[in-house]
Formats: structure tokens, sequence, C-alpha cells
């Protein structure tokens, strides 16, 4: 049998809920062992490697050390995940490239003093793809377990992970869900990326776009509910900014 | 040394850094902590509509995003003057108790733990899960893995999802609850309780029945005399969602008892220039610097600070393991760092008989689950987070965009009690210039006690947080660094 790829998780600047996500695949996560080494986590195990196929890497880049870390995590890597909004597009984490660093500084330390301290070098945030070539994306705020697994496990048979590219609408009207629109809320599923299950507005909340844009071509399905409310692909996409600041379609590769 | 004090208060994340400073003699002089990484939260908020607020601050930390989320919809309850039906009320209570089962679940059995139950002086690669399932048992740990994955579940059944709910609306909540995830949710609950009640009894075996581990809890180099924080309900009883915040000094009277929008009046802001950590104390005693009686600010918050700032609990068999543990200690309040594992048991009962009660009303299946929200202003949200109490302050504009939002985080409220907890523990075991690895596991158990959450730094499981210890001569020179989990 062929060896096992190895695979290790990183983390940058975000909440480790992806990551946690991965943990609490609890029983779920022996099948993944079956397929592949987990040979670096910090989050759920103390062993480290350098050794690696596969980086998984959540977070977003922020200082110039991440970005040193990161590009070391790329040379080793051959290939490499983005997983999570804030890695995959820079989520959350990009509202803040509003202001400049230092403005951010001040709201958040007052007048504390910061100067030359490596760890407060602070640059706009950014998602890894701007910073190295990115293999696959896991995408999400947080991530859905059962893409997780689906995107490991096709990566480690050597196939290309099959990722939704059309609306989350379809997955919304697949759970006979009323349209946010008809009860006046204002939802982003229209050009969000599905594969996320319709999650929040089956909860009856709007979709924020967590999972990033698709592409203006793939808005054809939804082309009835677009007229309907008289809304372009455009009007929704001026909404999106709370995952998708300063995105404008989504990445070519992704 | 200079000093500088910030007032309104904020938040730091990161990971955990430890800076130990020797004297001439080569023993403690001081040990600080430091969280250094910078997200600025606060800035994001400015001029974002308030509804994105339980959305965008549950994304500070994955482990508990539910308190945000919730210390969220409170402050914009307050800020659009709505008050919730009480169906929606006790529906946001039940997905809290959902989340204080799985978090505080997985500190006992994962975090915390493992220091006790396999023991303080084992070696680091038996204290963690895996040796804390030797111990017990397998089957043990399937029930762990069980009873987590149900306080998770009741987090997704109500709030859509169990990491980042998104149910939480100005005025009550998205959705309600059907016939069927009510049956569902109960028989989850039923099983919990009776989980909760094993899980104090493997503490009684494991830890309380061990004379040694109870000279270790009880000893000075883990003892802090502080004042305790904690909301608490009309009749003084500890509750996680809801009520007033109730200070009690180091001997147990109440020094306080106010309403979460006061808290301004009462607590106060220190900063100091060799740290980023902030230090909250109460206004009224005043920063003192860092050390722990009556006449200091300092307070500490978590399971042990509130069940130091209640009379106790409002459930019975929670309430009965809460005498038992007064009983132990000789009395109220308990000064014990390591106390805080056993408040911690005590709370996870607590939280499974609230959902049970929850779930067996009958009211709470209602269809009115929100109100109409008028004009907004300012809103003060409090709850009780794992790790203590967590306040969301925000000030709207006409429009319902956010001018304004502080955050006090539970771990940034017990900075100073950690900060002095770290130099006791490292005071005890470095002498003389004497340093070895084996200090990692005492100072980790210090501050692990209070299941710190710096976003990023304290949620390694098993058993070791990626940490850096640097060790400074009494020329500010680095004498020894220990570090791990940390890829530098």
């Amino acid at each position: 049998m062929k060896t096992k790829p190895r695979v290790a998780v990183f983390d940058f600047a975000d909440c480790e809920g992806c990551e946690l996500e991965i943990a609490d695949l609890e029983e779920e996560i022996l099948e993944l062992i079956d397929i592949v080494d987990i040979v670096s986590f910090r989050e759920v195990m103390k062993e480290h490697s350098d050794t690696y196929d596969i980086a998984i890497v959540e977070g977003s880049i922020m200082r110039p050390m991440d970005e040193a870390r990161l590009r070391n995590i790329r040379s080793k890597a051959k290939i490499l995940v983005a997983m999570g909004a804030c890695a995959t597009m820079g989520g959350i984490n990009k509202i803040r490239n509003q202001w400049m660093p230092d403005d951010v500084m001040t709201a958040v330390y007052g007048d504390a003093d910061l100067e030359g301290n490596p760890l407060f070098d602070v640059f706009k945030t950014k998602a890894i793809n701007e910073v190295v070539p990115v293999n696959y994306y896991i995408h999400g705020c947080p991530i859905d377990r059962d893409e997780f697994k689906h995107v490991i496990t096709s990566i480690a048979l050597g196939k290309k992970p099959e990722i939704p590219r059309y609306p989350v609408c379809v997955e919304c009207k697949k759970n006979e869900n009323i349209c946010q629109f008809e009860l006046g809320a204002f939802c982003l599923g229209p050009i969000t990326r599905a594969g996320c299950k319709a999650i929040c507005p089956t909860h009856n909340s709007v979709c924020e776009g967590c999972r990033g844009l698709i592409k203006k071509a793939e808005t054809d399905c939804v082309k009835d509910l677009l007229e309907r409310y008289k809304l372009s692909y455009e009007d929704i996409r001026r909404r999106c900014t709370m995952y998708n600041f300063g995105r404008e379609e989504c990445g070519v590769d992704e | 040394m200079k000093t500088i004090t910030i007032d309104p208060i904020t938040r730091l994340e990161g990971h955990g850094k430890i800076s130990i400073f020797l004297n001439d003699a080569g023993d403690v002089e001081n040990a600080y902590l430091q969280i250094p990484e910078l997200r600025g939260f606060e800035r994001f908020a400015q001029g974002r509509r308030a509804e994105d607020m339980p959305q965008i601050t549950s994304r500070i930390c994955g482990v508990c995003p539910v308190a945000h989320h919730f210390a969220s919809t409170k402050a914009l309850d307050a800020a659009f003057h709505v008050d919730p039906p009480s169906a929606a009320k006790k529906l946001r209570e039940l997905l809290y108790c959902g989340y204080i089962i799985y978090d505080h679940i997985l500190h006992f059995y994962f975090l915390g733990g493992p220091d006790f139950v396999v023991g303080p002086d084992a070696p680091a690669a038996k204290r963690n899960i895996l040796g804390v399932l030797e111990k017990v048992g397998l089957d043990v740990g399937k029930d762990v893995i069980k009873h987590r994955a149900y306080g998770q579940k009741i987090t997704a059944i109500l709030g859509g999802k169990a990491t980042h709910p998104v149910c939480g609306l100005p005025g009550g909540v998205s959705k309600g609850l059907s016939k069927d995830e009510v049956i569902e949710i109960k028989d989850m609950i039923v099983s919990c309780v009776g989980f909760a009640q094993f899980t104090l009894k493997v503490f009684d075996d494991v830890v309380l029945s061990n004379k040694k581990y109870m000279e270790l809890i009880c000893s000075d180099g883990y003892s802090l005399k502080t004042y305790n924080m904690g909301l608490v309900d009309k009749h003084n009883k500890m509750n996680f969602y809801d009520g007033k915040i109730r200070v009690t000094d180091p001997d147990g009277g109440e020094f306080a008892l106010f309403d979460g929008k006061e808290y301004t009046e009462y607590i106060g802001e220190h900063v100091e220039d060799w740290t980023y950590m902030k230090y909250p104390y109460l206004k009224k005693i005043g920063w003192h610097g860092l050390h722990d009686g009556k006449n200091s600010g300092i307070y500490r918050v978590g399971p042990l600070g509130r069940l130091n700032a209640s009379d106790g609990l409002a459930t019975p068999l929670a309430e009965k393991e809460y005498k038992r543990m007064v009983e132990t200690f000789g009395g109220k309040p308990i000064h014990s760092t390591l106390a805080f594992h056993w408040a911690r048991l005590i709370e996870l009962l607590y939280a499974t008989e609230r959902a049970k009660e929850l779930i067996e009303d009958p009211k709470i299946t209602s269809t009115h689950i929100r109100n109409d929200v008028g004009a907004p202003s300012e809103g003060v949200g409090v709850v009780e987070a794992a790790r203590g109490t967590l306040i969301h302050h925000y000030t709207v504009d006409s429009h319902g965009l956010i001018k304004k939002a502080n955050l006090v985080v539970a771990t940034t409220n017990n900075a100073g009690a950690i900060t002095m907890s770290v130099r006791d523990a490292a005071k005890a075991v470095i002498k003389g210039g004497k340093v070895d690895e084996g200090i990692l596991n005492h100072v980790e158990m210090a501050f692990r006690a209070y299941d710190p959450c710096f976003g990023c730094a304290t949620h390694t499981l098993p058993g070791g947080m990626p940490m850096v210890v640097n060790i400074y001569d009494s020329k500010k020179q680095l004498y020894r660094r220990f570090s791990r989990g940390v890829d530098e």
C-alpha cells in the first residue's frame, strides 16, 4: 500500500473555530486517520513534525512575521489548503482594512507604547493566496465538517474536490424555506457559494456570504429572483461587507 | 515603574507569553503574562449595522462564540429598548446551557483535569486526555465524547450551528422550537444530568479522596485572597444568562451589586508599560499593584468567582454539591485557585439541571419569540461566559449603526489574578537561579485553573498550551528560554 500523505494543520489570526470543527468530528476523525497521517495540529496534539505533504492553513496574515512563517510552510508542503473564511479570503479580519493599522491599534490599545515590537508590526489583513499560491479551498465561517472530510479525502485519493459553484439559494430552496427577500430581509444567498446546506436562512437568518462570492455567470439560476426584487449581482455585492470586504468576484482558482 | 491607566476597557488575544524576572540572588522578582496579537474588533464594529454585532463578535473566539453572541444580543436588546418575550429568553438560556455543557466537559477531561486525574507529577506525555482515559476507562471516554457532542447538538438545534450561532436578534431569537426538537433535546439533557453527576463522582474518587492532591489544592502557593465577581439572580443565586453583577470581598461580604449598564462606575482598567495585558480592577478600591487582599481592587471571575460571589445555585443537585464544597473548605469564600476545577463541575451539573427545567417548560415551544424594537441608543449586555463575566457595550446612532463598542472579556477580568498566580507558582519553584522544564507544568497549572482563553493560545488539547517562558536575570538580560507548541 502507498504511504499515507502527511497532513499538518497551522493557524494564523483567527478564532480557531475551524480547527475546533475538525476536533469536533469526534469519532469520524478516525476515518480520516485511515487515509492520512496527521503529523502536526497544535490545537489537538503535542507532537509536531516539519515533514508533511499537505498543509492546512487557518487564519489571516497580519504581520511580516506571519508572511515569513507562511512562506516557510508553503516551501515544505506539496499541497496547501486554505481553510475557513479568514484564510480563503480574509473574512471578518478584512473589515479592519478600512482603516490604517495605526488607527486600529489606537482603538484597541489606547496610548500604550507598542513601537518596535514585531508582534504588533501589523499591516493590512491578507488572505493566504495574497502571500503564497493555494491549491485548494475549504470555505465557510466556520467550515462545514462534511465538506472538510470530502476535500481532504479527495486530495488524499488524488482527485479534485467538488465544491459548489452555484448559489446558496439552490440549497435554501431544497430545504423548502421561505425566501428571506419575501420576508423583507436582505440576504446575500443569491451570489454566495453554496455548500453550507443553507444553514443560516434555514434558521431564519440571512446569508452573510461567509463562503465567498460565486462568479456572476453562475447566478443565471437566480435570474428570476433577482428580477422579482429588482436586484443585480452588483447590488448584492455592495452589501457583502462582513466576510467579502473589498472583493469583487470569486478568485480565479477557488 | 512607568504606568498608564486607560479607560474604557478593551481586550487582548493571541498566544500566551510569560516573562519571569529574577533578582540578584536568582529568585523570582516578578512574572508577567503577555498576550500579543491584534485583530481589532473594537475598530471593526464602528459604522456597522448594530444587528451585525452578534455575528461579528462571535468570531472573536471559536471556543466561546455563544457567550459573545448573547452578550452582544443582550446589548442590542438594551440599545433598542426591547424586552424579548419570555419564550425567547428561555430558548437563549437553554442554548447557553448547551454551550456550558460542552465547554465545561472539554475543560475537565481535556484541558485542566489531566493535572489531577493523571497527577501533577506524571510525565507530560501522560497528562492528556489519553492519560485520563487510561485512568478512568475507555467506556468513560466514549461517554465524554457523547455528552460533549450532546452539548454541541443542543446548541446547533437552537442556534443553527454549534460554532457561531445565528439565532440571536435584538428583541428575541430567529427561530422557535418544534415539539419533535423538544423530545430530542430532552433525551440528551436527561443523559447529561447523569453524566455531570458521574463526573463529580470521578472528581471525588480521584481528587478529593487523595490526601496529597488536597494538600496541593489547599497550599498557599495556589491561594489568592481576592474579590470575586459573577452574575446573580434576584435571590443572589448564580446565573449564567441574566441578572445583576455581584461582587463579594475577600472575607465573603457583599461589596457591590449592580446592573450591567453601570459597569464603568465599578470597573476600571490598568495598563503597565511592560506588558500589553490590561488589568481590570474595582474602581472603588483602586489599583494598588499586583497583590491580593482587601485593599487591592483585583477580583476573580469564572467558576470559582461565580460561586464565591453568589449564595449558591438554584437547582437542587448542584446546590447540594455546592454546600459540600463549601463545607470541605471550611466555609466561604474559597481562595484556592485549584478549586476552580471543582466549581466548574458543580456548574456543569447546574447547567444540565437548569436545561432540564427549561426544556420541560411547556411554554418553551411558544411561537411568540420576538418583540418589536424601539429607537436605538446605548446598551450593555452581560453574560457569564464559561470563563467569567463578559460585557459588551455598544453606542448605536439613530440609523442603527454602531458608533462605539467596548468589550470586557472574561479572561481579561482575571488578568490580575492570573498574573499573580503565575508569579506565585514561579516563586515556589525557582530558587537561586535554578530552573528546568518542570517549571512549565507548575506555571501552567496555576493559570490553567482559570481556563484562560486568549483567543488562540489556550485551547490546546491535550494538556499542553503553546507557551513561551522567558527568564531574565537581574540585568534584564535573557537568561533561559523554554517554549513549546510554538513554531517560531
